[in-house]
């Protein structure tokens, strides 16, 4: 029936690189499909329908789920695709949840799909389009397209970051440091994770104040890389979970509560971003999840996350405006081992975003690795038990956000909807 | 009274992409090198692909790239399907030309699939659904699709 | 020998007044039906259509904005009202990638809860659906459409092609597969293309009757003979028998029942949907069908609870790409027998070729569907139509079909 609860059944992925030369699209994709199928102990018949999504952008392919339609198990099946950007895969993930608990008769057992191929084509283009148009505007003052590409290249997600980061160091006191170590946790957990992208087990923080700067205060050694990969998710119905896992794991609250995009006064925004680590979007996302699925306080109630951070001061802030640490004390909670795997609030144990980024699944692997979590099963399991984990992502030029929580708890039932 | 004002700022950006084609496509690639038809088949099913595909769509299976599964298939076929258009459709725009190129569904023998390529030498009164045909080379073999130039009426049919 | 379809397009005005045959009295819907196998029923309790152009002179942020207060105003709602918003559109018809950032403030999504669905717009309108369904929303606003005047349609469609293969040869593009698609059907059921020309005459003749149809669609004379000298697109297909994309926007909103009867007297329930997809290779797929609009109609209709779609439903509202595409979807959801025309009105706004807003033409025809049921179809309302059905697609071939059922006149 309507507004059923929804449980992760199981999840997978390919192998994730720089350039998976080895495979074109469709295997890719159908790397994790294969992956997430057996770790859901279950074979493609009992997938009811499809949610696929990417960020079509980077391969230079339109609606590629059409020609990967029998790699993907789709044939003669239903097939929702969804796209939005760096959120890509919270996105599906939230639309997996969607297409469960809507009860469609017929539609319990849902497979969602994100993937990219980011070495088919040239990632800082792919970023850039976000706003070609807009910018064109500059070639009016003199500027070529092709200045206009370098400009915006630095001004898209990395000029973003930046801004982001300097507004947090202002605030915070953060220091270099500390965003050097978010960087060294992570690729250390990405060491420990098979997936990953970027294994660095012997970084250290010397070595990434070491590179040169690319947009101050971010280093090179900090960056985020461009990644091919998928990951698949099985999202079902309560009752169904127990044939896919001895866990199953409840998604218990959804939000994707979007901000104004940056450009100031353009196309309606108003008031603009005059701190782009503020965050509107996702403080609300946040109360909107945490009020569906009943946590009042997520500080103590929340025992793991995976946040969407292709950059290290990015990490420090999502935990903040997600409720998880006070303002301007994230950067402490590194330095005193709290989100370290064996801390009290583990974050990013996979590696997060700053070690793997293939855009379309990345989003979905946050959200599959916290599930895991809560099974007991991810690679780099952590030592305490997670009851309750959040996946978080983060996109569009700087305005989208999605959250999903979940527990090995059902829901309490939420009358928000009335 | 408002002046309407329209400006117009133009600008090309180049966005070039390279495809990975996987390993099976790779055999399909190497046996236009050496001008043969390189096919896959399905261990379960028995279905023959051509290109060869990692999965069998039918069965939802991987089909083992072995010696084994792949097949030597003759560079002939039966026109299942066809089409015809002075519209030419690039990357870059659509643009409508003089000449009309007719378009072939062109089911190789032996194999379970077909591939869309010109149809050549002929015209499109004189052709008709069913009617043999046989490749046509481009006169230097790379080792790409572009090696297929397209298919013409099969001789003596 | 062709077999003769039967002489279905009307000559004069009033044009799609069709005699409506007797029907069996049909039991009042009253509460959710709770029965297995059905959907709760969820509301369209607004909508609003920008006319399409072949250049609408406003960019499409202003577009969004006019059709979702457009949308918000013809149900008397505020943004504040609004819980969710699903956009459809696509990056590369919009030329830049997350083509949903930025219409952000002008679709009142700021700080909703929002998403994109990347297909056409009544794949949006499903999200939007289950958005409904799951208690968590009650007012949904599902938007989208593009700008076909800015970007090269056909182009676009060659970028779905296997790059590893398909389109290295740039032959296969939606037109080319609309060739391979009519001269399957005609070949299969023996069709003849006047026949074929028929539909584009009488959906280009409705077009007439469609105060939102492009007016380069609109032809109330316009003959079997014109549309065969029409020039080729990719034969068999000529250039008047192709739904021609061109520019617009469109909104629905979405409630679940207990809102939507707050909200407005004449609600239109959607009570069943159904979608599926078929494979990528034309060469392994009877083209003569379609597999998807079967697969997708059968889910919509145990739903729905349909078991004689002649008899069951008063109005289809199609998105046909292709004139002939119009007779093969007909067959394959079961309103006619197969190589014949449908024995229930099927697009009487014109379909798609009264407008094809990339994104936004099966969203308008939910839209379409709506006016029918609530009567304000006006010149082309079909009389006491009370059940109909909408149809979106993407793909070569209509490689993917969603169907809807929607019923209402309820007071």
């Amino acid at each position: 029936m309507a507004g059923r609860q929804v449980a992760i059944g199981g999840a997978g992925f390919s192998a994730h690189a720089s350039k998976r030369s080895d495979v074109n699209m469709p295997e890719l994709v159908h790397e994790a499909v294969e992956d997430c199928l057996k770790n859901a102990n279950c074979d493609i018949n009992s997938i009811d329908s499809i949610v696929f999504g990417n960020m079509p952008s980077f391969e230079g392919v339109n609606y590629p789920e059409l020609w990967m339609t029998d790699e993907i198990g789709a044939r003669n099946k239903p097939l929702l695709r969804v796209t939005t950007g760096g959120t890509t895969g919270g996105s599906i993930g939230i639309a997996g949840y969607y297409n469960v608990t809507a009860g469609l008769p017929g539609i319990d057992t849902v497979l969602v799909i994100g993937f990219e191929q980011q070495s088919c084509g040239d990632t800082s283009i792919g970023l850039a389009s976000v706003a070609y148009a807009e910018v064109s505007a500059y070639t009016k003052f003199g500027w070529s397209m092709e200045k206009n590409s370098k400009f915006f290249g630095a001004g898209a997600a990395i000029g973003i970051a930046s801004y982001q980061a300097i507004n947090y160091i202002k605030r915070s006191g953060a220091t270099e440091e500390d965003l050097a170590r978010v960087v060294v946790q992570n690729r250390h957990n990405a060491a420990k994770t098979w997936w990953t992208h970027l294994k660095m087990p012997d970084l250290t923080i010397e070595e990434i104040l070491d590179t040169p700067y690319i947009s101050y205060p971010l280093r090179y050694g900090m960056v985020t890389p461009a990644s091919d990969g998928a990951c698949a998710m099985l999202f079902t119905t309560e009752e169904k979970a127990k044939d896919f896992t001895d866990v199953p794991v409840y998604v218990n609250g959804v939000s994707s509560v979007s901000n104004e995009n940056a450009a100031m006064g353009y196309a309606g925004s108003g008031t603009g971003q005059l701190d782009p680590c503020e965050q509107i979007g996702a403080v609300e996302s946040a109360k909107l999840a945490y009020s569906q699925a009943g946590i009042s306080f997520p500080e103590k109630e929340i025992d793991y996350i995976e946040v969407y951070s292709p950059f290290p001061n990015q990490e420090l802030q999502w935990l903040e405006r997600l409720g998880l640490f006070e303002e301007n004390t994230a950067h402490l909670r590194y330095r005193d081992g709290t989100t370290a795997p064996n801390g009290e609030l583990p974050v990013n144990c996979s590696g997060g975003v700053n070690s793997t980024n293939a855009i379309g699944a990345s989003g979905l692997e946050r959200i599959a690795e916290s599930a895991l979590q809560i099974m007991g099963k991810a690679s780099n399991q952590v030592p305490r038990t997670v009851h309750t984990a959040i996946g978080h992502s983060w996109g569009g030029t700087i305005n989208l956000v999605t959250l999903m929580v979940m527990s090995d708890q059902q829901k309490r039932k939420w009358k928000g909807g009335e | 009274m408002v002046r309407k004002q329209i400006e117009i700022a133009e600008g090309i950006v180049r966005a070039d992409y390279e495809y990975w084609v996987g390993k099976y496509m790779d055999k399909f690639y190497e046996g236009l090198e050496s001008q043969k038809f390189i096919g896959i088949k399905c261990p379960t099913c028995n279905k023959v692909y051509f290109p060869p595909r990692k999965v069998c769509g039918d069965c939802f299976k991987t089909i083992p790239l072995e010696d084994a599964n792949l097949v030597d298939l003759a560079t002939t076929g039966t026109l299942i399907n066809f089409t015809a258009t002075n519209y030419a459709v690039s990357e870059r725009r659509k643009k409508k030309s003089e000449k009309t190129t007719i378009i072939g569904l062109i089911k190789i023998d032996g194999s379970d699939t077909a591939i869309i390529t010109p149809v050549l030498e002929t015209q499109e009164s004189d052709i008709n659904i069913g009617m043999k045909v046989e490749v046509v080379w481009d006169k230097k073999p790379v080792g790409s699709p572009d090696d297929i130039k397209g298919f013409k009426p099969a001789g003596g049919t | 020998m062709g077999k003769k379809l039967s002489a279905k397009s009307p000559a004069t005005k009033p044009v799609v007044k069709q005699e409506m045959k007797q029907k069996p009295a049909r039991q009042q819907a009253t509460q959710a039906s709770k029965k297995e196998g059905t959907m709760e029923r969820v509301g369209i309790v607004g909508y609003c259509q920008i006319k399409p152009s072949l250049d609408l002179q406003m960019d499409r942020y202003e577009a969004a904005f006019k059709a979702v207060r457009g949308a918000l105003d013809s149900a008397n709602l505020k943004r504040k009202d609004l819980t969710s918003v699903i956009s459809a559109t696509n990056d590369y018809y919009d030329g830049r990638t997350i083509s949903n950032c930025f219409t952000v403030e002008p679709s009142g999504s700021y700080l909703k809860d929002e998403s994109k669905v990347e297909m056409d717009g009544a794949y949006a309108v499903l999200y939007g659906m289950m958005r409904v369904l799951s208690g968590n929303h009650k007012l949904v606003a599902v938007w989208g459409g593009s700008m076909a005047s800015g970007f090269p349609y056909e182009v676009t469609t060659l970028l779905t092609t296997d790059p590893t293969f398909d389109r290295t040869k740039e032959l296969l593009n939606i037109m080319t597969a609309g060739g391979f698609q009519m001269r399957a059907y005609m070949e299969k059921f023996g069709i003849s293309a006047e026949d074929i020309a028929n539909i584009a005459v009488k959906n280009r003749k409705n077009a007439a009757n469609n105060e939102f149809a492009l007016p380069e669609s609109q032809d109330a004379d316009i003959t079997v003979e014109k549309v065969l000298e029409s020039g080729v697109l990719s034969s068999p297909v000529t250039e008047l028998m192709y739904s021609r994309p061109c520019d617009g926007m469109a909104c629905v909103l979405l409630a679940p029942e207990k809102q939507a009867l707050k909200i407005t007297n004449s609600p239109v329930w959607i009570t069943g949907v159904g979608y599926s997809q078929e494979q990528y290779y034309l060469g392994e797929r009877d083209l003569s069908k379609s597999l998807s609009m079967e697969n997708a109609a059968k889910m919509a209709f145990k739903t729905a609870g349909i078991t004689n779609p002649k008899k069951e439903i008063d109005v289809a509202e199609l998105f046909e790409h292709f004139a002939h595409e119009e007779l093969i979807l007909s067959n394959a959801i079961g309103i006619s027998e197969p190589g014949s025309q449908s024995e229930i009105p099927v697009n009487p706004s014109g379909g798609a070729m009264s407008g094809n807003v990339l994104c936004a033409t099966g969203l308008v025809r939910i839209i379409e569907c709506a006016k029918q049921i609530k009567n304000e179809a006006k010149d082309h309302q079909i009389s006491g139509a009370k059940r109909a059905l909408a149809s979106g697609q993407i793909g070569f071939c209509a490689q993917n079909n969603i169907l809807y059922v929607l019923e209402g006149g309820e007071k």
